[in-house]
């Protein structure tokens, strides 16, 4: 779906380049991750992607087309949450995805309803958006990122802003979203977000990519393949996976005493970040 | 041409719910209650201002060009603030089709008051002609007002120092009606200049038509160009 080959931009006025020479290419259908700390350049990536920023240099196709190749029918495939609100605050919820919607040749009538109500917006759907609060907004960004029904979905920190209860419900939307065949590129710089929504995640600091996997390999990788065991009387102690259930010193110490609890060494995301790049993802 | 509607009725909800735009819809009417009934009145009263009235028609020409250069402005600006421009480059709508749309019906409003002060000034008579291609000059101040301005500014604040910058400028050739004649065109680098010369010689007796030509077509090449150039520089980060 999209190629990006040794990528690199620098910001008029800036003295160094903010993206070093990135590769990196998302596939038909999955969810890709930029992890990284604030800073990194993931936001830049993106808006080169859609457009917002010319002056790259590098190779970047998408839909095996170079992306200064493809015209304004390009922005009737994607779909744009940006990383901060932004609506017109005098104008209600609907009032601005109407607008918005009205430059596309919508495959298919919407359910405005149906979209407020699944980011559970529906009662402030005729109110200003001045009286929503930020995580409100955050919310209206998403279904407008989504509301013409676009292929190809740019997502930057969809979750950041947001309560736990909601980033979940925009989680699992993102879910749906693939589920229907659809091209996802997030940002985050939440290890959680990145595990539970990517396929494939590419680490990202200062600008470089220091690795590219799936969080699963990542963690499997850096972690110990190893369960550690702790008793109700505070011992414990690791055992390698491999042939667990024949290993004898095993079986004895969980038949030793109550079992605290069980859990295998697989490191998270997290440790994962810091002993890859050596930086910390921060908050 | 849906999007054109779409546009101008999404500029005036925006105008109509700021408090601080929507007071700027009456200033066409207060500056038309000056120069048809208020002005007469002070010329009645004391004659020797008969001598400047091509300079009263110049400032009611102008001044009705500030309402939309004001309010336009500022709702580009508060666009860009509030970062919603950056929907605009993401929409399946071209740069240029945008500031079409978006300016469009400001400039026509815009052409349509001069029009109708230019028709109802009790001063002098003028043919419908001129009063139309002086009008549509005029109102070019609007885009390229608006572009100026919105090249320049990054928040409201800036704008409305640069606003009342920007409408002391457009008023600066009148300086030219004040120095000797031989170096009145000095003040021709200010495009707005050429829109003043040509509405000083409809509105004297017998207009030289050759001259009057000639300025009305600087004015237009020199306000197609300078829009020209603002356009770009607007392109350039207005939707970033
Ligand atoms: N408009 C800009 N002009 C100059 N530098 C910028 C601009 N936007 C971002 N930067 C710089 O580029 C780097 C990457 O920023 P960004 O892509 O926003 O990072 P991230 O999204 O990973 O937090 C940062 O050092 C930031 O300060
Ligand atoms: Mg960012």
């Amino acid at each position: 779906m999209i190629q990006v080959k040794d990528l690199k931009f620098q910001y008029p006025g800036s003295d160094s380049l903010t993206l070093k020479g990135l590769d990196f290419n998302i596939e038909q259908g999955e969810i890709f991750g930029f992890l990284g700390p604030s800073g990194a350049g993931k936001s830049t990536v993106q808006k080169i992607l859609y457009k917002i920023l010319s002056g790259y240099k590098g190779e970047v196709m998408v839909k095996n087309k170079a992306l200064n190749k493809w015209g304004k029918d390009y922005f009737e495939q994607i779909g744009v949450g940006f990383e901060l609100p932004n609506h017109y605050l005098k104008l209600t919820g609907k009032e601005n995805l109407d607008l918005f919607a009205s430059f596309y040749k919508l495959k298919s009538q919407r359910n405005l309803e149906q979209l407020f109500e699944q980011v559970d917006l529906l009662d402030a759907l005729n109110k200003p958006v001045e009286a929503y609060s930020k995580g409100m907004k955050m919310r209206l960004n998403f279904i407008r990122a989504i509301q013409h029904d676009p292929d190809l979905i740019y997502l930057d920190e969809p979750t950041s802003g947001l309560d736990p209860v909601n980033a979940q419900k925009i989680k699992q939307l993102i879910l749906e979203l693939k589920a229907k065949g659809k091209t996802i590129f997030i940002t985050t710089h939440s290890m959680h977000t990145a595990d539970e929504l990517c396929d494939r995640v590419a680490f990202i600091v200062d600008g470089e990519i220091r690795i590219i996997d799936s969080p699963q390999n990542l963690k499997t990788k850096y972690g110990k393949e190893a369960v550690n065991v702790k008793l109700k009387t505070g011992e414990n102690q690791e055992f390698p996976l491999k042939e667990l259930g024949c290993n004898t010193e095993f079986l004895q110490f969980i038949k030793q005493g109550e079992i605290n609890r069980i859990h295998t060494m697989e490191a998270t995301l997290d440790e994962v970040f810091i002993n890859v790049t050596g930086k910390s993802l921060g908050v | 041409m849906k999007h054109l509607f779409i546009l101008a009725g999404t500029d005036f909800k925006l105008i109509f719910r700021d408090p601080s735009l929507r007071a700027f819809l009456f200033f066409p009417i207060m500056l038309f209650a000056i120069i048809i009934w208020f002005v007469p009145s002070l010329i009645e009263k004391y004659e020797i201002l008969e001598d400047y009235i091509p300079l009263f028609i110049m400032v009611g020409a102008v001044e009705n060009t500030q309402m939309f250069s004001f309010i336009s402005s500022m709702v580009l600006i508060d666009e860009k603030e509030t970062q919603v421009a950056q929907m605009y480059g993401i929409v399946p709508l071209s740069r240029i089709q945008f500031l079409l749309f978006r300016l469009l019906i400001p400039y026509s409003f815009t052409v349509l008051l001069n029009v109708i002060l230019l028709l109802t000034q009790p001063f002098v008579h003028i043919s419908f002609i001129y009063i139309l291609l002086i009008s549509i000059l005029t109102a070019l101040i609007v885009p390229a007002y608006v572009l100026g301005i919105n090249s320049i500014v990054k928040n409201r604040m800036e704008g409305m120092i640069y606003i009342k910058a920007f409408n002391m400028l457009v008023l600066v050739p009148f300086a030219a009606f004040f120095v000797p004649e031989n170096f009145k065109h000095v003040f021709g680098f200010l495009p707005t200049h050429w829109i003043l010369q040509s509405i000083e010689l409809v509105s004297i007796e017998s207009p030289q038509n050759g001259n009057l030509l000639l300025f009305l077509l600087i004015g237009f090449v020199f306000f197609a160009g300078v829009i020209y150039w603002l356009a770009r520089s607007f392109f350039k980060k207005h939707f970033s």
